[in-house]
Order: structure tokens, then C-alpha cells, then sequence
């Protein structure tokens, strides 16, 4: 028999009913004016997707690439302990064709453990939380903002490649003219040399 | 469509006379000598019914946006902000399309007719109770003498459907949801009755119209609460056991969803479901009516005493004011039972038996008691 038979079974004095009735009275009276003062008091809560409480400056959200700076030295993806991040890029000498830099968000568990690492500082984690998909695939996240190269970095490779070229077209104009001058020289003189070697 | 077909026979029965309904009166009054006599019942009959469906189920409408909004602000949240644009007064309307368009579910193992049967009951009851209800000295649909009766009684009816649903579905959680609400309509129609008892005493009528007239004096304020001492205890008293009868909580023992899924309403969806959820608003603004109009003035209030003197007595605003009044009154009644459903946790079953038999039911004799007393020997 627990506590509340025991009180039960216990009869009720008369006293006691009178306090039975005051007690219930009042306890409800008590509870109704708090009650009521919640209910005139400004709701805590926020409309939610329309009103959205601040956010930590430092919050470790989902994650945003720099592009431009990365440089593909997969240090982000060494530092991660889950091996969710995977890249693939194709070097064109100083420049990089992005083939993909995805983060499985199935594995990731926002440590930041990649941010740190980076030696140019272009991964970061951001302010943002919610993502929606419909495939498990699709959590793999790509990061990438472009496929391929930037604009500039075309821009920079036909620069470079221009100055290859006339470097090289330089040379050989040089190496040409060397060459022709030689020849001339050779025209101009050939009893010298012969009658040198002779 | 039976549903509706017991207020019909009930409304056919009683405003079949041209004394006992206005609709009527105003239907002999504006028909052609063409018309054949016999047919004005009918017509009345089907004006009303129209009439206290739609006004049941906008109450209803109305009801549940309230009790969402109030239990939101009680907890410090919203409630529902985006159905419809102002504060989400069309999330009602949505659940209701919402409802309508599901499917129509019977366990395999149900009684089914007896299943189906349910909510028609507790429904057709309910509307059959709103027949007795006045909205003014001239707006009325049945001008019943013994109206409270009448109400008690066409309100303890939607019991029998409870009951009926709860064995019919097959299902334990059910059927203890309604041995519950047996037990409880059962301990609790003792204190309801006799708590209302004393303003009977002290109006001296049991009609509604009639009761709620007398108390125009003192400007409009010559309620009942403040004729006799022992009207107040029985105020609280009548509410207590209203709350009681209409499954309110801290009395919600028949859905009790923590412990019984949804009681009673276990096995029920859509349509059907959503005429218990009806019938529990219904339910609770005829409780809170029955109150104003015994205990707080029914449609006489200061507005009302001061539209009748600027406009004359019986004149159309002074019942559109009238009527106002009361339904304001009654939703007062909603909005105060709903507070204290966010406010008392639910009692155990042994302790809903003993309030009600130990406490209320010697209380509200006492007040029976002292009210007859202080009417034969003072008033």
C-alpha cells in the first residue's frame, strides 16, 4: 500500500473536508493567475522561417570553399578524422580545373577539425544549418561554386600561355635568326674557314 | 444525410405552434392565404435547423481556433499564425477540408452500425439541445416551459453515443474511455442539476427566455448571482460539474490521451471524429449559456437595458443586442473553461468520484437548502 491509499483510506475529518475545499479553491485560484499571466506575456517563440533568432559568430554550420584560393593540397581532407571530404581537380601548371571538392554530410560531424589546417584559409563553416534532400546520395554535398576553371584563371592560363608562346616563339625567332646568321656567315665566307681548316 | 434527422423530429415536435416559435409567428404573419397551412411547420422546422447548424458549427469553428490561440499564449507560443492571414483564423476551416478528405476508417473487428451510429447520436443530441436556446426576447426557436430540462436532458443524451462508440470500437482503450465517462456523467449529473436548482428557485421558471427577461432590473444588472447569496457557491458549483460533463479537462478522463491513446475517440478519423470534436465544443457552449442565463444575466446586460431604452423595448437592435450579449456571455464561459484546461492538471478517476459524490453533491444541497430558506423567509 502506497502513500495516496494510505490517505484514502484514511477518513477525512471534518476540518479537513472544510481544508479539502479551501485548499482546491485556492490552489486553482493560485494556478489560474499564472496561468494568466503567461497568457498576456510577449510569446518567447519565433515565427520561425520568416524571424530567425541570431546565430553565433563562430557557429560551426555547413561548409563554404573559397574557390579561387584553394590549391587542392588536400590538407582539409587529411585533418578530417571521418574522411567525409573527397576533391579531384586537374593541374593546367599554376592553375586548376575543378572536377568536384564534396563533403558527405552523412559522416561529417562539424568538429571544424578542416578548417584548420588549410594553409590558404578557403574552407570555412557557416552560419547556415538546414539543408533538405530527397536522396541519401545527395547528402554528399559539392562545395564547388563552379566546375572547371574560373574565369580568371582561363584568363591568367591564355595570359600564360601567350607569354609561353611568344617566349617560345622568341626563341625560336632567336634560334632562327642565330641559325640564319650562321648561314649568311657561312655564304658570306666559305674560303676562310676551309682555308682555316685547310 | 440522417444525420440532422433527430433535430428534425424534435424541432418538428415541439414549434409546431405558432405561440412557441417565432420563426413560425413571422412565417403566418408574411405567408400568402395560397400556402397551405400544414406546410409552415415544416418550413420553420428546416429555417431552424439550418439555422442552429450553421450556428453550431461556426461556434465550433470559432471554439477551437480560441482554445488553440489561448492554450499558444498560455504556453508562450503562437498557436497557429499562418492558415488564412490574420493569426491563422482560417486553421479550422483547413482542418475541416483536412478531415472531410480522409478515409473513412472502421476497425475490422467493430460493431458497425452500432459504430457508425455514435457520433450521429452525440451529434443529433446536442443539436436537439440548442433547439431550447433563446438569443433575445424575440429570437428564439422553441419556447420550451421546461427548457432546462430539456437541455439537461437532450445533453446527458450524447452520453448513450459515447458509451456506444466506446463498445462498439473494439478496442479496450475505448471502452475504458467510456466506462469513464459514464461513471463520471453519472456522479456528475447530480451536482449539475442541483446546483442548477438554486437560481431556479430564485427565477421561479424553468424557461430560458423567461429567466434571462426578469433579469433586467437594477439597469440591466439584476442578475440572478446577486439575488440570493447561496446563487454564487452554486455558480461554482454548476461549473465545476459542467466541466465535468463535457469531458473537460482536469475531468477529460474519457480521452485522457496520456493514458487511454484517445479514449473513446481511439478508433475514430475524420468525419466522424471531427463530429465528437463538434459536439465537445457544442457541449461546452451550452454549458457555459445555461450558466449565463441562469447565474449571469442571460441576454440583459447594461448594453442590452440601454439599446432597449434608445431604441424601444422588443425593437430589432435591442435583440440584436440582446443576442450579441448572450453569445459573448457564453464564449466568456468557453474561453474560462478552456483557461482552466491549460491550467489543472487531470484529476485521477477516484478522486473525479469522490468531488463529485462527497463534495459536490452534499455542497450544491446545502445551497438547494439555504437558497428555499433565504427565498420563503427573506427575499
Amino acid at each position: 500500500m502506497n502513500e495516496t491509499q494510505e490517505a484514502l483510506r484514511k477518513p477525512v475529518t471534518v476540518g479537513g473536508y472544510f481544508k479539502n475545499i479551501w485548499d482546491s479553491l485556492f490552489t486553482t485560484i493560485a494556478g489560474l493567475k499564472i496561468t494568466g499571466g503567461y497568457f498576456f506575456q510577449k510569446p518567447i517563440t519565433v515565427q520561425y522561417p520568416d524571424e530567425r533568432l541570431p546565430i553565433p559568430e563562430r557557429y560551426r554550420g555547413i561548409h563554404y570553399l573559397e574557390q579561387d584560393k584553394c590549391i587542392e593540397c588536400y590538407a582539409c581532407a587529411r585533418a578530417c578524422p571521418v574522411d567525409c571530404i573527397d576533391m579531384e581537380a586537374v593541374r593546367h601548371g599554376k592553375e586548376l580545373e575543378w572536377v568536384k571538392f564534396t563533403i558527405d554530410y552523412q559522416k561529417c560531424m562539424f568538429c571544424e577539425l578542416c578548417v584548420y589546417p588549410c594553409p590558404k584559409q578557403c574552407i570555412h563553416q557557416g552560419q547556415e544549418f538546414a539543408f533538405v534532400v530527397e536522396d541519401r546520395n545527395e547528402l554528399k554535398h559539392d562545395l564547388l561554386s563552379y566546375q572547371g576553371m574560373s574565369r580568371d584563371a582561363r584568363i591568367r592560363k591564355k595570359e600564360a600561355e601567350a607569354k609561353k608562346a611568344a617566349k617560345e616563339a622568341a626563341k625560336k625567332a632567336k634560334a632562327e635568326a642565330a641559325a640564319k646568321a650562321k648561314a649568311e656567315e657561312e655564304k658570306n665566307a666559305p674560303g676562310e674557314e676551309s682555308s682555316e681548316d685547310a | 444525410m440522417w444525420y440532422p434527422l433527430s433535430t428534425v423530429a424534435t424541432q418538428a415536435a415541439i414549434t409546431s405552434t405558432p405561440e412557441g416559435n417565432a420563426v413560425l409567428r413571422w412565417l403566418h404573419g408574411i405567408a400568402p392565404e395560397s400556402v397551405p397551412a400544414w406546410t409552415l411547420p415544416l418550413v420553420t422546422a428546416s429555417i431552424s435547423v439550418a439555422f442552429v447548424v450553421t450556428m453550431i458549427a461556426l461556434i465550433a469553428m470559432v471554439a477551437v481556433w480560441l482554445e488553440r490561440k489561448i492554450s499558444g499564449h498560455i504556453q508562450c507560443r503562437y498557436g497557429p499564425m499562418y492558415a488564412g492571414v490574420w493569426h491563422g483564423w482560417a486553421q479550422t476551416i483547413a482542418d475541416g477540408v483536412k478531415l472531410l478528405q480522409k478515409e473513412d476508417m472502421i476497425p475490422l473487428g467493430a460493431d458497425r452500425p452500432l459504430f457508425m451510429l455514435a457520433p450521429a447520436i452525440v451529434l443529433g443530441a446536442i443539436f436537439g439541445a440548442f433547439v431550447a436556446m433563446p438569443l433575445a426576447p424575440d429570437m428564439f426557436f422553441a419556447d420550451i416551459n421546461m427548457g432546462v430540462f430539456f437541455i439537461l436532458g437532450m445533453s446527458s443524451l450524447t452520453t448513450i453515443g459515447v458509451v456506444m462508440s466506446g463498445w462498439a470500437s473494439n478496442s479496450k482503450w475505448s471502452l475504458y474511455g467510456a466506462m469513464r465517462e459514464a461513471a463520471q456523467v453519472v456522479a456528475y449529473e447530480i451536482p449539475l442539476g442541483l446546483a442548477l436548482m438554486v437560481p431556479l428557485i430564485v427565477a421561479g421558471t424553468f424557461n430560458l427566455r423567461e429567466a434571462s427577461a426578469l433579469q433586467s432590473d437594477w439597469f440591466g444588472m439584476g442578475w440572478l448571482l446577486f439575488k440570493n447569496p447561496f446563487v454564487f457557491p452554486a455558480a461554482i458549483l454548476f461549473f465545476i460539474a459542467a466541466l465535468a460533463e463535457t469531458k473537460r479537462a482536469p475531468f477529460d478522463l474519457p480521452e485522457a490521451e496520456s493514458e487511454l491513446v484517445a479514449g473513446f475517440l481511439t478508433e475514430y478519423s475524420g468525419i466522424r471524429w471531427s463530429f465528437f470534436f463538434m459536439e465537445e465544443y457544442a457541449a461546452m457552449y451550452l454549458m457555459s449559456l445555461v450558466a449565463a442565463v441562469f447565474f449571469f444575466g442571460g441576454f440583459e446586460s447594461p448594453s442590452t437595458h440601454m439599446a432597449g431604452e434608445w431604441f424601444g423595448g422588443g425593437s430589432f437592435v435591442h435583440n440584436l443586442v440582446a443576442a450579441l450579449t448572450l453569445i459573448v456571455k457564453s464564449m466568456m464561459g468557453v474561453i474560462f473553461m478552456m483557461w482552466i484546461r491549460w491550467t489543472l492538471p487531470r484529476v485521477r478517476i477516484d478522486q473525479v468520484m469522490t468531488m463529485g459524490y462527497k463534495y459536490l453533491t452534499p455542497l450544491s444541497l446545502i445551497c438547494v437548502l439555504g437558497a428555499a430558506v433565504w427565498e420563503a423567509l427573506i427575499a
